[in-house]
This record gives structure tokens, sequence and C-alpha cells, in this order.
């Protein structure tokens, strides 16, 4: 008994440092998947997109078995090959902002990860690349608030002055939305806070003049606030197999969904 | 002419999200016009069908091929092209009416209105589902026969 004790602690030491260090670099690359996983998961894609690309990923730099499972607000990886063994990471998501571009990019990334053998530096350089690419600037934004929500007062049935009324407002929710944001409130206040004075001031428009029909005005900023993206991704989820994070996500836009529509009709009932 | 007038708004309204979304250049056109191209697909059913539900499902389905033709010709993934099609789509006026009804307290007119929206949400979701389980299966089937060989 003692001699097989003794025989396990004095391993070959250069063997363990080896392993040691393999151990190492497989962490620093995992950490570098794992931020590939994060801002794919932040800017808007199926769960599906990625566990798999992650799973990609570790596998082309020599991770024999793989074990990723991701939801909506968290990714938890474990990889392991006999050189260094089981290492695994675990990263919380928080905050979205949905940017499909990013997420073109990074896939473009783990694809060339993959094909190529990128080494740890030029990953890190791609990566902070993706990063520093601008968005659009705050006017397009602005911009793109009255578009969709002038198109959309327009396309349920409003009249042409709905819809500057309705563009108009979806400038004002543009401006209350960055404020909000500054301020780190919850999604669900915001949404609540967004509809309540979208919907007074629709109200207040139509009382000015400014548009014909509340309802047709609150409509436009409706489709401007609804959470799109959750809607749409989750029912993929669900149908990939990804039941749990499906779940997840449709509630959470569902009730979001339904708070800005109360928001905007609880105002427009009482005004 | 009001036909003309929605298929134009469903265009900028896509391609307002997918300038909200930061969708870039000459995808930005791709993606309006599958918001477009999911309008139209509903409008020319109008004449044989009258049920809203099975022209929604049907203006899904097709969009949904839509996106995911083009994700494999442009290569990128095709959430960027089913997200902003399908906003055309998403009952937003049927939803308010639902919300506006319980507002006021008529929750008969409510619960009828309440159901609409759901349906019409299940009809998209449904639409989705069928055309990406079929890409889905084809791209097994392909990785099945290259390990095969």
């Amino acid at each position: 008994m003692e001699q097989r004790r003794q025989s396990f602690f004095s391993a070959d030491d250069a063997n363990y440092l080896a392993r040691a260090e393999a151990a190492d670099r497989a962490n620093e690359y995992l950490y570098r998947v794992l931020d590939i996983g994060q801002y794919m998961l932040q800017s808007g894609a199926e769960i599906s997109r990625v566990e798999d690309s992650i799973r990609r990923l570790c596998a082309s730099f020599g991770a024999e078995r793989i074990d990723v499972l991701s939801i909506t607000s968290s990714i938890v990886v474990t990889i392991y090959a006999p050189q260094f063994g089981a290492v695994t990471q675990t990263r919380r998501v928080a905050g979205q902002q949905y940017d499909l571009h990013r997420l073109e990019q990074l896939n473009q990334l783990s694809r060339r990860i993959c094909t190529q053998y990128l080494s740890l530096e030029e990953t890190e350089a791609a990566l902070e690349e993706i990063r520093k690419t601008p968005q659009y600037p705050f006017g397009v934004q602005l911009f793109t608030y009255a578009l969709i929500s002038a198109s959309f007062s327009l396309f349920f049935g409003g009249s042409v002055l709905d819809a500057v009324a309705s563009g108009l407002i979806g400038v004002v929710l543009r401006y209350l939305d960055r404020i909000i944001r500054s301020t780190e409130a919850n999604a669900f206040l915001s949404a609540l806070i967004c509809s309540c004075l979208g919907g007074l001031l629709a109200a207040l428009s139509v009382k000015a003049g400014l548009g014909e029909s509340v309802d047709m005005i609150s409509i436009g900023n409706i489709m401007l606030l609804i959470p799109g993206i959750p809607l749409t991704n989750s029912l993929r989820d669900m149908f990939t197999g990804n039941t749990i994070s499906g779940l997840l996500r449709f509630s959470e836009a569902i009730l979001l969904a339904l708070a800005i529509a109360f928001g905007f009709a609880a105002v427009a009932a009482l005004m | 002419m009001d036909n003309v007038l929605q298929l134009a708004a469903a265009f900028s309204g896509s391609m307002g999200f997918a300038l909200l979304f930061q969708v870039r250049r000459g995808k930005l056109l791709l993606a309006s016009l599958g918001g477009l191209l999911a309008w139209a697909v509903y409008l020319a059913l109008g004449p044989v069908i009258s049920s809203d539900v099975p022209r929604f499902f049907i203006a899904s389905v097709v969009l949904t091929i839509y996106g995911e033709i083009l994700a494999r010709v442009v290569k990128c993934p095709a959430t960027l092209f089913l997200v902003t099609a399908a906003v055309p789509l998403i009952p937003g006026g049927s939803l308010y009416h639902t919300m506006r009804y319980f507002v006021e307290g008529d929750f008969a007119a409510c619960s009828a209105q309440g159901l609409n929206t759901l349906l019409l949400a299940l009809a998209i979701a449904a639409g989705m589902i069928v055309p990406t389980s079929l890409f889905q299966l084809i791209r097994r089937i392909r990785v099945w026969q290259a390990k095969k060989k």
C-alpha cells in the first residue's frame, strides 16, 4: 500500500509539468472561445449556433470531448483531451445588444479559426477588430426609429399625418431609450416607461391636430418596440431542441410585448 | 392602391429593422425585399384563402425558404434575413387592440382578439419551423453521406 502511494506521488515531474502547461494553454484558448460565444449570444444568435460554434472551435484546437451547455444568460463548457485533462469554464452573459453585422463577423471568424487554425494572438487581434467595428451613427439610428414607426403606422392603415406623428414620437423614444439605458433599468421597466410616454405623446399629438388616430400612431411605435429578434429566435431555439432557452426567451419576449401594448393602450384609454 | 402602399410600407419597415440591427449594404436590400416578399405572398393569397391564419402560415414558409437559401448563397446566418423579413407579419395591430379591449374592460372582445393574435403568432412560428427542419434534415443527410464515403 505504502509503496503504491509513493509511486503515485513520485510521478514523472517533467510529464506533470507538460500537462500543467498544456492545461494552461487550453484554458487560455477556451477563454477566447467563450468570448466568441458570449459576443454571439449578445448580438442575437440562436442557442444552437452558439453551442455549435463553441464545439467546432474547441475541436479545432485539439479537444477530444466537448460538452457545451448554453442558455440565454450563461455558457458552460468542459473540454477534455489526454494532453491536458479536463478543463472547465463558465461565463455569465448579461446584456444584449442586437447587432446582426457583428454576428456575421463572429461567424466568419469562427469559420476562419476552424479552417486556418489561427493562433491565440491572431484570434485576439481579429476579436479586437470586431469589437472596434463602429455601429451606425446616432443620426442614422434616429432616422431608423422614425422610419420604422412611420412605415408601420401607414402599414396598419394610418393616414400620412399619423405616420408623421408616429415617426416624430419614434425619434423621442430613441432619446428616451438612450437615457434609460444609461441608468441600467431592467427591460420591463424601460418598456413600460417607453410605452406609457409613447401613448401619452400619441394622445397629445392628436389633441394638437398632428395625426388623426391615437390607435394608428401607437401601433407604429409598438412595432418599433416589440422584441422581434427574441421572438423569432426563441421559436427556432425550441424547435432545434433547446427547449429551456426557447421557453425562457419566449416567455420574456411575450411578457415584454404585453407590457408594451398595455402601456400604450392604458394611456389611450385614459385620455 | 392600398396594396401598393402596404407593400411599400412593408419594404421600408423591414429596412428600418435591418438598419436597427446593423445589417450592412447589399444585405440591407435583400433583407428589406424579404419583408416585401412576405407581405406580397400574404396579399396574393387573398383571393384564394379568406382566413388570415393559413395566409400567415404560407407567407412565413415562403420567407423562411427565402432566408435559408439566401443564407447559403451569401454565406451568413439565416437569422439575419428571417428576423427582418418576418417583421411585417408580426401582429402588432392585433396585439394593440387586444390590450385596448382589456384596458377598457371589454373582456369578450379582448379574448376574441387575443385568440386571433395568438393564432397569428403560432402560424408564423409553424411556418418557420417547417422549412428550417427540412433544411436541417438535408444538412444531416449530406453530413452522413460524406461520412459514409
